[in-house]
């Protein structure tokens, strides 16, 4: 601000510092990390030749997804659970659910085959791993299944660290048995929450 | 520090996370007086980091990474009030207060605090957009015109408005003090 103005308006600190709360600056790291190596995985990527599995597996979950979003804004008859629980929102259709626990199969399954020596192809399945769990989180969010969102964003910081190119083999192994062990106490309630409903309708 | 050093070539990451260490409250601020939209100063920050990411390699090293990613998220934010609220650099032949607040924009206020949010709170969109940038960004009038799609005799206006209403609002507060 020029001083005239600045010594004019000084009472209403018009260039006034706001500080930007932590967890954005975070997001913001995160997001140049990510960003650095999405870069480096494209440079692998198109080194390699096509892999007709990875088309599939990555065809099959976009399509589970899309399902999954055409549930959530379709289905309008949306079944209520008994008992609240702390990732269960009530209002969402149980169909939605089963394509939820199919992703977090997966995941847990990527996570546990996860090659923890090779930190070149462990960054590059984790990278996979945090995109798809983005479109799932989005998932979530249309469905208002906002705790399962919230639950899906926590995830990311743990992958992302476990993407990390530098990170000791150890530290690894226990950041993978860490989000196992996270990805099956969510699938297990969730897996309540729809074996629930089911007895219930 | 990284950014002292005499460095060749594109920004690194490390130069990055060193100016989102130091300078995003800059930015941060800078966006969320022009949107009074805390999410849309966060996107724009967000937009912006990315843009000057990708853009890195025309990165002209004799000027600061900082001030470079600073206006590529002023222009991010501007572009996303702009989207949010098609219209809202039209200009107006009379004098309008800005209208009563959106809950996010009471929420934003609460980050700005209360003198400069009950300031901001009284000029309109363009009055506040043109003020902030050519009184706090220190753009010229003819940048302002070329981003909002006007002409400088329109900022000329909207800039002389918010100042005749800041200037109402300082008397409130000196009126206050007393």
């Amino acid at each position: 601000m020029n001083d005239e103005t600045n010594k004019e308006f000084a009472a209403l600190n018009l260039d006034r510092e706001i500080k930007a709360p932590s967890h954005l600056k975070q997001r913001w790291h995160d997001s140049i990390d990510l960003a650095a190596r999405q870069e480096v995985r494209e440079q692998q990527q198109a080194a390699r030749s096509f892999s007709v599995g990875s088309f599939f597996w990555g065809a099959a979950i976009t399509a589970a997804l899309a399902i999954g979003i055409a549930i959530g804004v379709f289905v309008t008859d949306k079944p209520e659970l008994a008992e609240p629980d702390s990732y269960v929102v009530q209002d969402r259709s149980a169909a939605f659910d089963r394509v939820m626990q199919v992703h977090l199969r997966d995941t847990r399954n990527d996570i546990a085959n996860l090659p923890i020596e090779t930190a070149a192809d462990r960054t590059t399945l984790v990278l996979q791993i945090i995109q798809q769990n983005r479109l799932f989180e989005q998932a979530a969010e249309h469905n208002d299944a906002d705790n399962l969102a919230r639950v899906l964003r926590a995830f990311e910081p743990i992958l992302l660290q476990l993407a990390a190119s530098d990170i000791a083999p150890e530290d690894a192994e226990t950041l993978r048995d860490q989000l196992a062990f996270q990805l099956k106490v969510m699938l297990t309630k969730l897996e309540r929450s729809t074996s629930k409903e089911t007895t219930t309708t | 520090m990284v950014a002292v050093l005499n460095r060749q070539g594109p920004p690194t990451q490390a130069e990055f996370h060193e100016v989102i260490s130091t300078r995003s409250d800059r930015w941060y601020s800078a966006c969320l007086k022009i949107t009074r939209n805390r999410d849309l100063a966060e996107d724009a920050v967000q937009d912006a980091l990315l843009s000057a990411w990708n853009k890195r390699h025309q990165f002209d090293r004799s000027a600061r990474l900082d001030t470079w990613i600073h206006r590529i998220a002023v222009n991010a934010a501007l572009q996303l009030l702009r989207k949010s609220k098609p219209g809202v650099f039209e200009a107006l032949d009379h004098d309008v207060e800005g209208p009563s607040p959106t809950p996010e924009q009471l929420r934003a206020d609460e980050e700005l605090g209360h003198n400069l949010a009950r300031a901001l709170h009284k000029l309109s969109e363009i009055e506040r957009v043109c003020f902030v940038l050519k009184h706090l960004e220190q753009w010229r009038l003819k940048e302002i015109a070329a981003e909002i799609g006007s002409n400088t005799g329109t900022v000329k206006q909207a800039i002389f408005r918010a100042v005749k209403k800041l200037r109402v609002r300082m008397a409130a507060l000196q009126r206050e003090a007393l």
